[in-house]
């Protein structure tokens, strides 16, 4: 049956193979591309890139790593970086995925008006909240710490954490928790041994992006962080452009440094990060 | 083990909103199989859910095992429910499943261990132990849902439709398993079905609900034979019972119903009550199994009679169903031997025993209560 058909009509399916082929392709190469040149740059230095900008490195200066991270302080913005992200990360994360379960399953005063506020915050940009932040930072003195800029990161992934879990975690059927009731389990258990497995993939899916978007957050950092060593990482790299003279040896080192995180969080979760997006398969 | 008593148990969601379970009471004795059963939307899963406590109860006294439980929450009342879903845990395997309710009520890990294996071989799961539910099909679910409930060895076992994910056979075979693991238990079960034939064959008496109320309690016969009102006996039975509208008249040779179409003696009725229906409008009725085309198939009995056009002829095999038409929009089933020589649009002339009459209040549809038909049984 299947062997008919292939005969039949091989030649639009070979078409079909092709240009997709061709179009992924291109694509690849298209988003590959400046990344490949960024690695290529970052082993040679400012002075052989100037020369020749796309030139592949006649000798691989590694040694830039070791200059940017000890000698250009990158070891502490990528410390920085770590301590704010990962806690911001994991504080929208749990409190995200209970705050979605809260509004999903429980019936309760206000629930939608909680709902509708928090997807309104979603609408706006964040950027106009950014002099209002700043001022209560000030007032708390909070301002130019890391833990301002945490606080500030979970407010700013918060909204978007909950909107995503909800929706999933509203299609875990009634019956799972009405089942787990009758076997004996409260509340907080029914969250921890039901929600949490069954939604992981919606969770890691979140995680992910949180985690890109914070790791390479720059706007917010670079206004309530002032001293240099509690810079993060994009601010970090941006001091090496000055507005005469731009060190692009050392920034290219300094962003691949910063890469490395990004790919191991998503090679990690991205099995589940798929699944998330293929989701809905909730039986 | 436990006896079960609903007292005047009211379901109203919100404060002005509406009554789905209206002042129900119902009495489970213990180790019986009780069956509620009724249309679509009348309360059952509302009242099952109740009786599981995951759902409040607006008012009414519910006790199980003489323990009144209105404030006890779900998993203090010792039941075990079986969903119409299933509910398995996806991300658990089939022995944790059968398991995830024991561990939290802290059993040893060798008494899990015993029901799990006790429960999976009774059922026949042993060799799916290790696989996670969306690697089952929908019979073997149905089991593993069975054995969550088994496991626990509770007091009182809640169904709400566990069967109507299945396919007919599947149906039949677990209809079977479910009856037998209630001999074996023992244990009191209340099982929720809209389908007639589960509660036919499978309850040891019969709940049947209309727009959150009660309509009628009995065993399964008892309920078919003499229905309470107008709505059990068309909810029971298929074809559902034939209905029309009669007047109650006296003649020399006794008590009888006539309309345009048909006409009966009325012999179940003491003449004390027929007496005071005398010229008053009633519901007459007749089952499909009753009606003959033949007036000598019933012999010496007195034999009542119904006349229409024929609208349809089906022949189903093993029977052939009569359609006519008694009057406009009215439309009788009969349920005749498999040659019916009649064609449509033809007037014909169908016999019952007159014993096999019914009536009912034309306005309140409440069955008139007459000695107990001759038993069919016998
Ligand atoms: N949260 C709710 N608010 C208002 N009405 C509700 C709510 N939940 C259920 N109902 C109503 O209660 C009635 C009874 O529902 P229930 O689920 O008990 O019916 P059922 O007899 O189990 O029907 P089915 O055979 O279709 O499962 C329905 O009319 C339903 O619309
Ligand atoms: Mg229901």
């Amino acid at each position: 049956m299947a062997d008919t058909l292939a005969e039949r009509a091989p030649l639009p399916r070979f078409f079909s193979r092709g240009a997709l082929a061709l179009v992924l392709g291109i694509y690849t190469f298209y988003t590959l591309g400046p990344f490949l040149w960024l690695m290529t740059m970052s082993v040679r230095t400012t002075a052989e890139i100037s020369t020749d900008h796309y030139a592949f490195p006649k000798k691989f200066h590694w040694e830039q790593f070791r200059i940017a991270w000890i000698d250009s302080d990158f070891a502490t913005y990528f410390w920085n970086s770590t301590i704010v992200v990962v806690s911001a990360v994991a504080v929208v994360t749990l409190f995200g995925a209970a705050a979605a379960h809260a509004l999903a399953r429980y019936r309760f005063r206000g629930n939608r008006a909680v709902y509708g506020i928090l997807f309104s915050s979603i609408i706006f940009p964040p950027q106009i909240t950014l002099i209002s932040l700043y001022q209560i930072l000030v007032d708390y003195n909070l301002y130019n710490s890391l833990l301002g800029l945490t606080l500030v990161y979970v407010s700013l992934q918060l909204p978007l954490t909950v909107y995503l879990l909800e929706g999933f975690f509203a299609r875990i059927p009634q019956d799972l928790f009405d089942a787990a009731k009758i076997d004996g389990y409260g509340d907080l258990e029914i969250f921890r041994r039901i929600v949490l497995p069954i939604g992981m993939p919606a969770i890691a899916t979140t995680l992910i992006l949180n985690f890109i978007q914070l790791w390479n957050e720059f706007l917010f950092a670079v206004v309530l962080i002032t001293d240099p060593d509690k810079r993060t990482l994009p601010v970090g790299i941006r001091a090496f452009m000055g507005d005469h003279f731009q060190d692009i040896g050392m920034i290219a080192t300094g962003v691949m440094i910063s890469v490395i995180p990004v790919i191991i969080v998503y090679v990690f979760f991205s099995e589940k990060l798929i699944r998330g997006m293929t989701a809905g398969a909730i039986k | 083990m436990a006896v079960v008593t609903l007292d005047q148990i009211t379901k109203q969601y919100g404060p002005t909103g509406p009554v789905v379970v209206d002042h129900v009471d119902i009495h489970i004795a213990d180790g019986e199989f009780m069956v509620l059963l009724g249309p679509s939307g009348c309360g059952k899963s509302t009242t099952l859910r109740m009786i599981a406590g995951l759902e409040e109860i607006s008012s009414g006294k519910l006790s199980i095992g003489n323990r009144v439980v209105n404030q006890v929450p779900a998993k203090d009342r010792d039941i075990a429910m079986v969903f119409q879903s299933y509910a398995l845990y996806p991300h658990m395997s089939v022995a944790e499943n059968l398991a995830f309710g024991l561990r939290r009520r802290k059993f040893a890990a060798a008494e899990v261990d015993r029901r799990v294996s006790e429960a999976a071989s009774i059922l026949g799961l042993t060799p799916l132990l290790e696989r996670k539910p969306s690697a089952l099909s929908g019979g073997q679910r149905q089991r593993v849902a069975l054995g969550r409930a088994m496991v626990r060895e509770p007091m009182v076992f809640l169904f709400d439709e566990p069967l109507s994910n299945l396919d007919a056979a599947l149906r039949v075979n677990t209809r079977t398993e479910i009856i037998k693991q209630h001999k074996r238990l023992g244990s009191t079960m209340i099982y929720v079905t809209h389908d007639q034939v589960e509660a036919m064959t499978m309850g040891t008496r019969i709940c049947v609900m209309n727009a959150g109320k009660v309509a009628q309690i009995g065993a399964p016969l008892d309920v078919y034979w003499e229905p309470a009102d107008t709505f059990v006996a068309r909810f029971l039975g298929s074809p559902p019972m034939n209905l029309a509208s009669a007047m109650v008249a006296s003649s020399a040779t006794g008590h009888g119903a006539r309309s345009a179409s048909l006409e009966s003696p009325l012999t179940r009725w003491s003449p004390a009550v027929l007496g005071s229906l005398i010229d008053k409008k009633i519901t007459f009725g007749v089952r499909a199994e009753d009606l003959f085309m033949n007036k000598a198939a019933l012999g010496s009995e007195p034999a009542g009679l119904v006349r229409g056009r024929v609208i349809a002829v089906e022949p189903l095999g093993a029977e052939t169903l009569l359609l006519i038409e008694v009057e406009p929009g009215v439309e009788w089933t009969a349920r005749l031997p498999r040659h019916v020589p009649v064609s449509t649009d033809e007037i014909v002339e169908l016999y019952y025993p007159a014993s096999a009459a019914f009536i009912f209040d034309a306005t309140t549809g409440r069955a008139v209560i007459g000695e107990a038909r001759r038993d069919p049984r016998q």
